[in-house]
C-alpha cells in the first residue's frame, strides 16, 4: 500500500497592486520602501500624489489595462480634504457621477476607494486586504 | 519650530477627531462641519431675534419691561392633567394670559441666547480646528481675514445684544466701553460720544445700540459672503444628524435654561431661580448713575469687559489690540515655498470648463480665446489662489492643465514601471 505523498503548494500568483495615495492622508511616507511599495504588503505598488483629486481615471485604467490586479485611490477622511473637496470629487469620478469618469468597460470590482486620516495607518492596511480578498478570483 | 508647532497641533486635532470617528462615523463627525455650524446656528439667532424684535421697545423707560414681559414665563412643562409647571413642579398659574407674557417667549430668547453662544462656541471651534491644521494660510488668507472680521462682528453683535436687555448690567457695559473709547488718544472722546449717539445717555441710545445689532448682524451675511467668494461649493449646512443634534442642544439649554432677568418679583412667584439670587442687581432695571458691584458675565461675548474690569482700559486695549494684529497677519506667515502651481497647455485646452468648475478655491477662471481660434475658451489660472493641489489635472480629460513636478506623463510612467517592478 503506497502513501499518499503530500503535493507541494502551487506557487500562489504574484499579484500587483497599484494605489494613488493622497500624501496628507495616511503616513504614506512612513509606509513605503525603496521601490514604491507598502512595507507591510509589498504586493502594493503606490503612486504618492498632492490630493486624492488629482488622480485621473484613465490613470487607474491604464494601471489595469497594463497588468495590475486592482487598483484604488486613499485620500483623506470624507468631509475633511486638506483641499476641501478632492476626496468628493475623487469619489464622484469613479462612481460615474462627475467628468472625467471611469469608462464603462472597465470592471469596477477591480477599483477601490479609500477615506482615512494620518493616524489611520492599521484602519487602511486592513481595509487594503480585505479590498485585496475580493478582488483575488477575479 | 513655528511649522513643527503647527504639525503638533494638526497632529493633536486628528487624533481626537478619530477618536470622535468611532462614535459619530466620518459622515457624521460634528468636527468635519465646523464651518458649517456658526452659519447653521446664526439661523436661530435671525428667527429668533425677528421674534422678539416683535415686542422689543428701544426707548429708556420700555426696552427692560418690554424684553421682561417677553420672558415673564420660563415655564416648560406639564403634568399629567396637563397643568403646565415649573423645574420645580410647582403650577403656574397662567400659562397663555397675553397679560403675563408672550407664551414660551422665554424660550424664544433663550434660543436666542444659547444660540448666540453656540455661534460664538462653534466659531472659536471653526477658528481653531483651520488654524490647528494649518488652513488657513498662503491661498487661504481671505477666508482667514474675513473670519477674523466676521470673529469681530459676531462679538460686536453679541455685545450690544446684551445692551438691548438694558439692566444694571447692560448700562454697566455702557460706561465701560464709554471709558474704554476714550483712552484712545485724540479722538477717543469723538468715538465715545458717536457710540451712545450724543453727550448723554436718552432713548436716542438704544435706538442706536438697536442699529448697530440688526445692521452688525447684516453686516455679517455680508461677510459670509467675502468668507466664502474664494471657496467653489463651500459647505453651509452640516449633516442631518450633527443639525438635529445641534438643534437639540439649543433647544434643550433654552428649556432647561430660560433666559430671564432675575428679580425678587420673579424669584416669589418662580423659587426655582434664587439660584441667581447674587445677580438681582445685575438684571434690574438699569438706572442712569448706578453701577452695579457684581456683573453676570458672559464668557462667550463679555470677556472683554472682564479684562477691562481686571486690567483697566490701557491694557485691555494692548491685550485685545495685539490678539486681533496677530489673528490678522497669520495667514502670511511662514511662507511656502510655491513651485508646483498649475499651468495651463494652451495647444490642448478646449476651454471645457471642467478645470474651473472643480478648482476648490477659485483659482482658475475662462477666458476668451482670440477670434479665429479652434476653441472659444481657455482655461487661466491665477496664481496667488493656486493652492497646487492637482484637482484640476483630474478634472481635465485632455491632459491640458498640469502641475509641473507632478505631471501626469510622469505619473503614468511611474504606474508602468512600478508594474514592471511589480511581475518580476
Amino acid at each position: 500500500m503506497s502513501e499518499l505523498q503530500p503535493t507541494a503548494p502551487a506557487e500562489k500568483k504574484k499579484r500587483v497592486i497599484v494605489g494613488f495615495v493622497c500624501e496628507r492622508s495616511i503616513p504614506i511616507h512612513e509606509m513605503l520602501d525603496a521601490q514604491k511599495a507598502l512595507v507591510d504588503d509589498p504586493e502594493t505598488k503606490i503612486i504618492v500624489l498632492p490630493c486624492s483629486g488629482m488622480v485621473k481615471p484613465t490613470q487607474m485604467e491604464l494601471a489595469l489595462a497594463n497588468g495590475a490586479d486592482a487598483t484604488f485611490v486613499c485620500g483623506c477622511a470624507m468631509n475633511d480634504c486638506h483641499y476641501r473637496t478632492g476626496n468628493i470629487m475623487i469619489r464622484e469620478r469613479l462612481e460615474g457621477e462627475r467628468n472625467p469618469k471611469l469608462r464603462k468597460s472597465t470592471d469596477k470590482r477591480k477599483v477601490g476607494m479609500f477615506f482615512f486620516t494620518m493616524k489611520d495607518r492599521r484602519p487602511f492596511l486592513d481595509a487594503l486586504a480585505q479590498f485585496k480578498a475580493s478582488t483575488e478570483n477575479l | 519650530m513655528y511649522k513643527k508647532f503647527l504639525q503638533l497641533t494638526k497632529n493633536l486635532t486628528v487624533s481626537l477627531e478619530k477618536g470622535l470617528n468611532f462614535i459619530t462615523t466620518q459622515e457624521n463627525n460634528p468636527l468635519y462641519f465646523h464651518g458649517a455650524l456658526p452659519l447653521y446656528t446664526f439661523w436661530f439667532l435671525i428667527f429668533s431675534g425677528i421674534m422678539l424684535w416683535m415686542y422689543y421697545i428701544p426707548t429708556l423707560d420700555r426696552a427692560w419691561t418690554s424684553v421682561n414681559y417677553i420672558t415673564s414665563l420660563p415655564v416648560l412643562l406639564k403634568d399629567a392633567s396637563g397643568q403646565l409647571l415649573l423645574k420645580n413642579g410647582s403650577p403656574v398659574v397662567s400659562a397663555i394670559s397675553p397679560a403675563t407674557g408672550i407664551p414660551y417667549g422665554a424660550v424664544v430668547r433663550g434660543i436666542h441666547r444659547w444660540g448666540a453662544a453656540a455661534m460664538m462656541i462653534t466659531t472659536i471651534l471653526h477658528m481653531l480646528r483651520v488654524y490647528f491644521t494649518d488652513r488657513h494660510r498662503s491661498w487661504r488668507w481671505l477666508p482667514w481675514v474675513s473670519g477674523v472680521l466676521l470673529l469681530m462682528f459676531v462679538l460686536f453683535v453679541g455685545i450690544t445684544g446684551y445692551l438691548l436687555v438694558w439692566d444694571a448690567r447692560a448700562y454697566s457695559l455702557v460706561v465701560s466701553t464709554q471709558a474704554w473709547l476714550e483712552a484712545v488718544p485724540l479722538v477717543g472722546q469723538g468715538l465715545s460720544t458717536f457710540f451712545i449717539g450724543g453727550d448723554a445717555i436718552r432713548d436716542f441710545t438704544l435706538t442706536r445700540f438697536f442699529f448697530f445689532h440688526i445692521g452688525g448682524a447684516t453686516f455679517i451675511f455680508w461677510l459670509i459672503w467675502m468668507h466664502f467668494i474664494r471657496l467653489n461649493e463651500p459647505v453651509v449646512t452640516p449633516s442631518r444628524a450633527v443639525n438635529f443634534l445641534t438643534l437639540g442642544f439649543i433647544l434643550v439649554a433654552a428649556g432647561v435654561y430660560p433666559a430671564v432677568n432675575v428679580t425678587n418679583d420673579l424669584i416669589a412667584q418662580y423659587p426655582v431661580l434664587a439660584g441667581d439670587k447674587g445677580f438681582i442687581a445685575s438684571d434690574a432695571p438699569a438706572q442712569i448713575g448706578y453701577l452695579v458691584d457684581v456683573i453676570r458675565y458672559d464668557a462667550w461675548y463679555l470677556f472683554p469687559y472682564y479684562l477691562i474690569e481686571k486690567t483697566g482700559v490701557n491694557w485691555a486695549w494692548i491685550i485685545l489690540g495685539g490678539s486681533t494684529i496677530l489673528l490678522f497677519v497669520a495667514p502670511f506667515y511662514p511662507k511656502d515655498r510655491r513651485d508646483n502651481i498649475a499651468e495651463v497647455v494652451e495647444a490642448k485646452c478646449t476651454g471645457c470648463t471642467f478645470c474651473s468648475l472643480d478648482c476648490p478655491f477659485e483659482a482658475i477662471t475662462m477666458q476668451e480665446r482670440a477670434p479665429g481660434s479652434k476653441f472659444k475658451l481657455i482655461a487661466v489660472v491665477f496664481a496667488p489662489r493656486c493652492s497646487e493641489c492637482g484637482i484640476c489635472v483630474g478634472a481635465c480629460p485632455f491632459q491640458a492643465i498640469e502641475l509641473p513636478n507632478t505631471h501626469s506623463k510622469t505619473i503614468e510612467a511611474d504606474v508602468l514601471a512600478l508594474l514592471k517592478t511589480g511581475a518580476q
